[in-house]
């Protein structure tokens, strides 16, 4: 097993490395290697008349570590040793009957074989000896049913609050397993329990409060009230009974639940959380282990503020000098994750945690980078960058991926430092490193070619040079296609052939395939560079593999064809009619060439019979798609809605009927360029009922600049299935049209006869009511990524300024930060959307676009005063001014 | 009778200087039929009226002269009888104690001593059974029950019957007897 285990991680690790580790765990078990039936032969010596201790021990432990190790006795084989083990009893040896109770709880056959040893269990159960007294708890309460339970139940009653710790703590561990199982057994000793938690033994302690809680977590209130014994200062113990450090983590463990069920937050911050102190004095407990689980509590609670944050994060800033590693380690973690939701809090601990970087402990220094990375401003990227390229090679992949995810993350809140973070990623791809870290380099390479126009240039440098030396087909059939659609738009896209093409000559088939079709882009997109791609790809004819030579002629026949049909146009036929088309095509026989133009682009229509209707809703179940790219797709195959052009935004979900009604109606709104569509999700909940002809009609009374367009319906809705039903709504491009929108749903409704399950021939009209469809200007704004934000602002220029001020209230800053950005529906620039702690002031850069590529820039300015009102200014230049004023008029509404 | 018994204790003392003897005997039967009081009564002497049935088996060493005797007293409910076998492997000695007063449990005693002798691994192995509650009316003799039991029949096997009581301590003593004779060296 342990051969294996290192196998499986092995090529993660460098060659040397392998056999190091190798040579450290021969040398570390004295057991590597036994073999299950060379042991079995071995335990033989338990039937001798005389026994022998030392030996004895010896194979229990090797059995022990096969066991531990994974291998499994067969019934018989596990029986054998069972009834073998049971004759060691004889001995006296103490050693050697720790090791059989060991094994017995180990090999244990089954209950019919089991009770054989009952009695002597139970008899060492009342020895003297307290190494047997627990033992035999242990063991006892791990193999016996319920029913024999009820037999030692008294015995086991009394063991909780044994005066020996050992005996006290074994029968408590027990009945935490037991609970499962016995809950009412172990209810019963809940006076005993209680009285174990005042034990002055730090173990027994721990295990008692560990129970109580386990006996009452099913029951929220109790929960609180056990904490709330458990945590009331006492006369004698200011810190409240519990003195064992264990049992105080565990309680600071139950008061987060208890602050995380109640669902408290810190909300205006005239009322604390309940529990608050008591973690707060944790923070002062002489035990570290305390001291961090508290810290850890406070940092996780939910919606944290920073006034609570902060002792904490002072705490862990301390542990971060803590001359023990695993301190260091758990306080760097913490902050890492803290980090995420709340950099500014942890920006304090900067100075500690750059002397981390250096730490020898490889793991604390990793995440002591990625934290730095999190917190950082912009002046200390480069500094940042330069030291985590001295350890990157020493650092296992798994770390490695966490530092590129973390530079990806900081290069898109710092687009300006695009040019040195680039430079890191290319740096590091070129360094050995298996698939899944290469992956992650290239995935963020691409992630901010996407997101930082500036950066596509470098980055697609950095890609051709890396596709020169990559052993793995999948990146390199990633990035040919990537150039194949960013290349031909670059300044200069002749450069990127000679990379293209080397591959063509000098990789494997799917890669020389990726390439080729790479190649025809270039061709299609860029009329200088035609001739000379023709000639390219006329080399590729002769390639050895079907795919590739496949391609190169169909890619020649298009170029060379009189008039470029664009043989790349996106495939808007849907692989089901295809599929049909093709067996149609076949059944008929195959003298005529299949046409493609006959494929129908719309789903199939449908056929006059009733029943091969049913069949084709029963085949094709149209799932709603869900992510914005699916919209797009699923749009342009509706016919009445094609030739909307571009789908600008779609919205997210909303709900416009009750949940649990007849029918559920979800709504998407898609912007078009000179349009709306709302696009209806419906299902039918009623199993006796099929609907047709489901459509859904919008009152335009309040929203005069839209004009009414053609309803899709949806020709049937069965029961449980999702279908969709369209209303397209015009409108003049520019015009940010919207309103409150009355709705009702229209449908005809068919009763199923029970007794076919087929859909009677009679209909009825019915309509049904929806909630109003909301169309506001927050609709037609979508974020987006700016990299330089300031050029951009001082571009649009102080003559399209529109500003106002508003008042907003006493509020927490960050919250109403996030709530202005999350109402806009805008990106944060430049790492805005983080307000540092205690600030009193904090300004936000907001960009966001509408319909018609008009840029829309914000700048957000808050203010606190003294009685903590919050002040904003907001301050929106656009080209358009109706986009401005709509930007108002957002804020206004939200 | 004294004198004998000084005598006899005397030459096991002289014995014991130079042989070490050591025994291993499973203890079987029918539940009740007082297999734990036997062991109680060879170990320490003492007869308790009331015994708790055993769940699973007793060990017990008890030291009689040059002789150490293990002994298993096994539980006699049927669940347990399947073990038996187990526990009469590689022993010196079967001993089979059966309630002499229990006619009715006769038959049931007879069943499970023939299936557990018929097992290829007990083979040759001795067997000491014990007619035990002699002092109850009615109770069996020992020629009675190698009649029930059909011992006659038993070969290649050596069998001894005795007929004892626990309670009165009775023939205890010619049992020990037997037993030690039958320790190795």
């Amino acid at each position: 097993m342990a051969a294996t285990a290192q196998d499986a991680s092995a090529p993660l690790r460098g060659p040397e490395k392998k056999d190091e580790d190798r040579e450290e765990d021969t040398e570390y078990s004295p057991f590597y290697g036994i073999e299950k039936g060379a042991v079995l032969q071995e335990a033989r010596c338990f039937n001798d008349p005389h026994i022998d201790p030392r030996r004895c021990q010896q194979v229990i432990t090797k059995l022990l570590y096969l066991i531990c190790q994974g291998e499994s006795l067969t019934k018989k084989e596990a029986t054998d040793v069972f009834f073998s083990v049971t004759k060691l009893y004889q001995s006296k040896d103490a050693n050697l009957r720790r090791m059989v109770y060991l094994v017995i709880k180990e090999v244990c056959p089954g209950s019919d074989e089991v009770i054989i040893i009952t009695s002597s269990l139970m008899k060492d159960m009342n020895s003297k000896t307290e190494l047997y007294r627990s033992n035999a708890l242990r063991v006892l309460c791990s193999i016996t049913d319920s029913q024999l339970l009820l037999q030692i139940e008294r015995y086991l009653k009394q063991a909780v609050v044994d005066k020996s710790p050992v005996v006290a703590s074994a029968v408590l561990t027990s009945a935490l397993h037991l609970l499962a199982a016995n809950t009412d057994l172990v209810k019963r000793w809940t006076n005993e329990i209680q009285e174990a938690v005042q034990s002055k033994n730090a173990m027994v302690q721990f295990h008692a409060v560990a129970l109580l809680h386990a006996l009452r977590s099913n029951d929220r209130l109790a929960v609180t009230k056990l904490v709330q014994s458990l945590t009331k200062p006492s006369g004698i113990m200011p810190g409240g009974v519990v003195r064992s450090p264990l049992a105080h983590c565990l309680l600071v463990r139950y008061v987060s639940q208890v602050i995380r069920e109640s669902g408290a937050t810190a909300g205006t911050g005239s009322e604390p959380r309940p529990f608050f102190d008591f973690l707060e004095g944790c923070l002062r407990h002489k035990s570290e282990s305390v001291i961090f689980e508290a810290a850890r509590a406070i940092c996780n609670l939910k919606d944290v503020s920073t006034r609570e944050l902060t002792p904490a994060i002072t705490i862990l800033q301390l542990f971060l000098s803590n001359n023990k590693p695993i301190v260091r380690f758990a306080a760097v973690r913490t902050l890492n994750k803290v980090a995420m939701t709340h950099p500014m809090a942890v920006t304090s601990c900067n100075i500690d945690m750059e002397s981390l970087i250096s730490d020898h402990n490889r793991s604390i220094a990793t995440l002591a980078i990625t934290t730095l990375l999190k917190t950082g401003n912009e002046a200390s990227v480069e500094r940042l960058i330069k030291q985590i390229g001295a350890f990157m090679s020493d650092i296992a992949d798994e770390f490695k991926i966490v530092v590129v995810e973390a530079v990806q993350a900081l290069c898109l809140k710092f687009p300006q430092k695009h040019r040195a973070l680039m430079a890191f990623l290319s740096n590091v791809l070129r360094e050995d490193g298996g698939f899944e870290y290469k992956k992650a380099i290239v995935d963020a390479i691409l992630i901010l070619i996407r997101e930082i126009p500036e950066a596509k240039d470098s980055g697609l440098a950095h890609l051709c040079e890396f596709i020169e030396d990559c052993e793995f087909s999948y990146l390199a059939s990633q990035i040919l296609h990537l150039l194949g659609t960013e290349g031909p738009h670059s300044a200069d896209p002749a450069k990127y052939i000679r990379f293209i093409y080397n591959r063509v000559i000098l990789e494997n088939a799917t890669v020389r395939a990726a390439a080729v079709s790479s190649l025809a882009k270039f061709a299609l997109a860029v009329e200088g560079l035609r001739p000379r791609v023709i000639t390219l790809l006329q080399r590729a004819l002769y390639d050895n593999d079907d795919e590739v030579r496949d391609r190169a002629t169909l890619y020649l026949a298009e170029l060379q064809a009189p008039a470029i049909k664009a043989p790349l146009a996106p495939w808007n036929i849907a692989p089901r009619n295809l599929e049909a088309s093709l067996q149609t095509y076949l059944a008929n026989g195959t003298d005529q060439p299949f046409n493609l133009a006959s494929v129908p682009a719309a789903p199939a229509p449908k056929d006059k019979k009733d029943k091969d209707k049913r069949k084709q809703d029963v085949a094709s179940p149209k799932k709603a798609p869900t992510a914005p790219s699916e919209y797009a797709r699923a749009l342009a195959a509706v016919p009445q809605l094609a030739g909307l052009g571009q789908l600008f935004r779609s919205s997210a979900v909303a709900l416009l009927t009750e949940e649990e009604t007849e029918y559920t109606v979800t709504l998407i709104k898609h912007v078009f360029p000179s349009a709306v569509v709302l696009q209806f999700n419906c299902t039918n909940t009623v199993a006796e009922q099929m609907l047709e002809n489901v459509t859904v009609t919008v009152d335009l009374s309040e929203a005069e600049e839209l004009e009414q367009g053609p309803l899709i319906p949806l020709t049937h809705m069965a029961y449980k299935e999702e279908g969709q039903t369209y209303t397209l709504l015009r409108r003049e491009p520019g015009v940010l049209a919207g309103g409150k929108l009355e709705a009702v749903l229209h449908f005809k409704v068919k009763e199923i006869d029970p007794s076919t399950g087929e859909p009677e021939e009679e209909g009825y009209q019915d309509e049904y009511q929806l909630e109003d469809v909301e169309l506001g200007p927050a609709d037609y704004i979508k974020p987006v990524h700016l990299g330089n934000f300031r050029y951009e602002w001082e571009q649009l220029g102080e003559e399209s300024e529109v500003a106002d001020e508003y008042g907003l209230g006493s509020r927490d800053l960050q919250e109403t930060v996030e709530a202005v950005i999350h109402t806009l529906g805008m990106q944060a620039c430049e790492g805005t959307d983080a307000v540092p702690p205690n600030a009193r002031s904090h300004t936000a850069l907001l960009a966001g676009e509408f319909p018609g590529d008009v840029r829309a820039l914000v700048r957000l300015s808050f203010g606190v005063d003294a009685s903590r009102q919050v002040a904003m200014k907001v301050v929106v230049r656009s080209a358009d001014d109706a986009v401005a004023d709509a930007v108002h008029r957002i804020i206004q509404d939200g | 009778m004294a004198g004998q018994w000084w005598w006899q204790k005397l030459l096991d003392w002289l014995r014991s200087l130079f042989f070490k003897k050591e025994m291993e005997l499973s203890l079987i039967g029918l539940q009740n039929a007082g297999k734990s009081s036997l062991v109680n009564v060879i170990a320490t002497g003492a007869f308790h009226e009331d015994m708790i049935p055993t769940v699973g088996f007793n060990m017990r060493k008890v030291t009689r002269g040059a002789v150490t005797i293990k002994l298993w007293d096994l539980g006699g409910q049927p669940r347990f009888r399947a073990m038996w076998e187990r526990y009469c492997r590689g022993v010196q000695a079967i001993v089979y104690v059966i309630d002499a007063a229990d006619h009715e449990g006769l038959e049931q005693a007879k069943q499970e001593f023939q299936d557990l002798l018929a097992k290829p691994s007990l083979a040759s192995i001795p067997v000491l059974v014990l007619g035990n509650k002699n002092d109850l009316p009615g109770a069996l003799t020992a020629n009675e029950l190698i009649d029930r039991l059909n011992l006659k029949e038993l070969k290649d096997r050596e069998v001894a019957v005795y007929s004892i009581s626990c309670k009165n301590q009775k023939n205890i003593d010619i049992t020990l007897e037997w037993l030690t004779a039958h320790a190795k060296s």
